[in-house]
């Protein structure tokens, strides 16, 4: 196990220079933080006096290479708008992301479970169908449209909610509901297929001719194998609310890692924005580390193979 | 019975000392809170912004040495109540206001103001013009506690302006010597004073800034709200939706919300020539480009008088939007003849398609020709490229076939650096910002030392280009208040009549307002931003609206 996870993390390392490689490059092709940064009437003097001040004036190479080799000491370069340690501005920022995060993977695995399960169970009934409904609308529903939405009805005209922003208890209804919704289709589409695969397996079979009861078999022996790929694809899915986040944050005005990576691109601001990247993607490394080792001991077969 | 009337005078002065503070801390009552798109850097420290966000919410905080007309907009008296140019023009002399303070009490002196100039020119900063300040400023001495004198490098004309807010730039904000010097920069950020109408509670990066009005009188004005709240919402239709609830009293808006804001019985505040949106073209002074039939004078003018102003300002803009004047011409524009310009620009810019379809034929296109157009919006003016959509529909009815490409801002503008390779020939979107001072615009679109530099380069400099440069020159070192007039309105009408950089609407800045959360207050033309209005805008039952 030891060697497996030793293996994942340099498998990691490397995947996370690609990334730093790729951000860095990619990043300055998109324009000049400089430009955006100048008023329409900034003469050549100004901008070259800023280029020096934000030492963006020595050749991309050079600039890469005093990148590394920063990154290497841990230090991602200093934000272009924040004039702050990126790597400092994007933690100031994490906490409240984490504050919808759980909260909206919380709310997806509550409701996705049993609709998941009442829909493999019921395959083809009305509640399979109203299931099936909710999940492809909430996979093709765009966040950004759905917080609207949300905030134009539960604020705007029944007055229950704050429209946005960190506050008490109820400024994190909307967010977490709308950043849930993408992760609830998905966890409830995988549950649903993997119940059906299991409703139908053998052991299922055997278990029911021996006399269980049929709440002890759906959720004592189908469910526990069900969650399984559930497990695996978990990673994939904090991924996706990370990214996520991005829209979610700027509809709600939640000052969190997604909004900040949306003003880092915004404003050019290539510090920032490698560094968020970066952080977002140790943040995903490190969650399918903790899954690629969950899964190996719930399912033994991993071991074996190892 | 002389030592009671000595007592007596003590107290009266001390009773009348008192009045004005009581007073004003009566009055000011409740929070007054806005939500707006951008709080650029957040950063409370001048010399750490760039852009015009400072506007928002620095200004809340900082004076400026120069202010404004509040009426008209443009310069006015500011911490200085009054400049004198010297009779040799290589030097400006402000005289502050007495009895000015700083937040934590001290004095505001000029000692404040010639630390606060070095430090906006010091290798730290990253303001804006800090390159054209080092390059104008020769020295500065402070003559006495409340006088001080700049010296420049050649004549300065408009060396008053760039030290206003009503120009652009933080290079005029004020910052205390003695605190920073005592504190030190880093502290000095994260607890910032100023000498404004509203001192600084929290910043919190990323969400807010919050305030607390001054409990003295304020020569900017004394606030009416106790507290002011400005909250970063980048998404528009959340702010509409704060302003309708009432959790925010003011919300920057587009045109595109003011139909939903108007409908919602909000009200919207539309601050006077705050941009230009116009259309420019790259490159047309090459030799190369000569066969470019937008070479051509009169087809450059056709394009002009195939566009319904009219109809973009009516559809485009729902009716918050005005006829422009010429290229970067406001109404506030200084040295200039607006009324004239103003007569000019109804009979030049006018909805005239079959005058423009004579004169492409004149030209030698009387079936049109095809035209590369790059349309895109800047930051603050996203409506921008529905002109763009807009103008580029006018051109095509009068036989123009326009192959428009969409470009985000930011990859444009490496596009215009250097010599402009991939844009020679090519027709873009691009705005004006409303300035005072029309010069320093005109520069940077029309000088062939400037980053555009439509009408020449180096040594493909043709006749206009000279013309342009010499008058340009001109403009910028004449003392003479009626000759410089007289040369800005020569040098307006030298582009104007060229058609190379031409105005599409004059846009204003907009604001969706809760009438139930603030009183009527007015902007100031040219400014969109309100860090310097907060303070001058009632409380609700004060002034309601009408």
């Amino acid at each position: 196990m030891r060697r497996y996870i030793l293996r994942r993390l340099l498998q990691g390392l490397v995947l996370l220079v690609l990334v730093a490689t790729i951000v860095f490059f990619l990043g300055r092709l998109t324009g000049n933080p400089v430009d955006l940064m100048l008023p329409e009437d900034a003469t050549p003097e100004d901008r070259q006096a800023l280029t020096e001040t934000l030492g963006l004036d020595g050749p991309l190479h050079q600039q890469f290479g005093i990148f590394i080799a920063n990154a290497l000491r841990g230090d991602l370069g200093q934000s272009i708008r924040h004039r702050q340690p990126a790597v400092e501005v994007f933690f100031s920022r994490l906490p409240n992301t984490l504050l919808i995060v759980p909260g909206a993977m919380m709310l997806a695995v509550i409701l996705a479970v049993p609709l998941g399960i009442l829909s493999a169970l019921y395959r083809g009934s009305i509640i399979d169908r109203v299931a099936g409904t909710i999940a492809v609308l909430g996979i093709a529903t765009p966040h950004f449209w759905l917080g609207i939405l949300l905030i134009y009805i539960f604020s705007v005209q029944l007055d229950w909610l704050p429209t946005s922003r960190m506050g008490d208890y109820r400024h994190y209804i909307l967010p977490t509901v709308t950043l849930s919704t993408f992760l609830l289709a998905g966890f409830m589409r995988l549950i649903r297929s993997s119940m059906l695969e299991i409703l139908d397996s053998e052991f299922v079979k055997l278990a029911r001719i021996k006399g269980l009861s049929e709440t002890i078999v759906v959720w004592k022996h189908c469910l526990r194998n069900a969650l399984i790929p559930v497990l695996t694809l978990w990673g994939v899915f904090m991924g996706g609310l990370v990214t996520g986040a991005i829209v979610t944050e700027t509809v709600f005005a939640w000052p969190g890692i997604g909004r900040l990576t949306y003003e880092a691109v915004i404003f050019r601001d290539y510090p920032l924005l490698q560094a968020a990247i970066i952080m977002d993607a140790v943040l995903i490394v490190l969650i399918n580390l903790i899954v690629d080792i969950l899964y190996a001991y719930v399912d033994p077969r991993i071991r074996l193979a190892e | 019975m002389k030592k009671y009337c000595g007592l007596l005078k003590r107290c009266l002065v001390l009773a009348l000392a008192w009045i004005p503070v009581t007073m004003a801390a009566e009055t000011q009552e409740g929070t007054l809170v806005v939500a707006i798109d951008t709080l650029g850097a957040q950063s409370m420290d001048p010399i750490q912004e760039t852009r015009s966000a400072h506007a928002h919410y620095q200004a809340p905080m900082y004076d400026a040495l120069v202010g404004f007309n509040f009426e008209k907009g443009g310069k006015g008296p500011g911490v200085a109540e009054r400049w004198e140019f010297a009779k040799d023009g290589l030097s400006w002399t402000f005289y502050l206001r007495k009895g000015l303070k700083w937040h934590n009490g001290d004095p505001l002196t000029a000692h404040d103001v010639k630390f606060s100039l070095e430090r906006t020119m010091s290798k730290e900063s990253i303001s804006s013009r800090k390159a054209a300040l080092r390059r104008d400023v020769k020295s500065i001495e402070v003559i006495d506690e409340h006088t001080v004198r700049i010296y420049t490098n050649g004549v300065q004309v408009d060396f008053p302006e760039n030290l206003s807010r009503a120009t652009s730039g933080q290079e005029g904000q004020l910052m205390p010597k003695k605190y920073i010097e005592t504190v030190g920069a880093e502290e000095f950020r994260k607890k910032p004073i100023g000498s404004g109408p509203w001192k600084i509670v929290k910043n919190v990066p990323g969400d807010r800034i919050e305030y607390e009005a001054v409990d003295y009188p304020h020569w900017r004005g004394t606030p009416h709200f106790k507290r002011l709240i400005l909250l970063l919402v980048p998404e528009e239709s959340t702010r509409v939706a704060m302003v309708r609830t009432g959790e925010a009293a003011i919300a920057s808006i587009s045109p595109e919300a003011l139909k939903e804001v108007k409908a919602a019985k909000m009200k919207v505040v539309s601050v006077p020539g705050t941009m230009q949106a116009i259309y420019q073209m790259y490159g047309l002074y090459l030799p190369e480009s000569q066969k470019n039939p937008l070479a051509d004078k009169r087809v450059r003018e056709a394009l002009s008088l195939a566009i319904d102003r009219q109809q973009i300002i009516d559809h485009v803009m729902y009716g918050e939007a005005s006829w422009p004047l010429p290229f970067d011409i406001f109404q506030y524009s200084a040295d200039t003849d607006t009324e004239r310009w103003r007569k000019w620009s109804r009979e030049a810019l006018r909805y005239d398609p079959k005058r423009a379809k004579q004169l492409l034929a004149e030209a030698g296109y009387p079936n049109g020709f095809e035209l590369k157009f790059a349309n895109f919006a800047m930051a603050g003016t996203p409506f921008m490229s529905q002109i763009g959509l807009v103008i580029t529909d006018f051109w095509s009815r009068v036989g123009v076939k326009v192959k428009s490409t969409h470009y985000e801002f930011g990859s444009f503008a490496p596009l215009l650096l250097g010599e402009q390779k991939q844009l020679v020939g090519v027709v873009s979107m691009y705005r004006t910002a409303g300035r005072p001072v029309a010069a320093p615009r005109f520069y940077t679109t029309f000088h062939s030392r400037s980053d555009h530099h439509l009408l020449g380069r180096g040594n493909d400099c043709p006749e206009l280009c000279k013309t342009f440069d010499e008058l340009h020159k001109a403009v910028t070192v004449e003392q003479d208040p009626v000759k410089r007039a007289e040369k800005t309105n020569r040098m307006i009408e030298l582009v104007s009549d060229a058609w190379f950089a031409v105005p599409i609407i004059e846009g204003m800045g907009y604001w969706a307002v809760n009438p139930k959360k603030v009183g009527a207050f007015k902007p100031i033309p040219g400014r969109h931003e309100f860090g310097d209005v907060f303070e001058r805008m009632p409380r609700p039952e004060q002034k309601p609206w009408q």
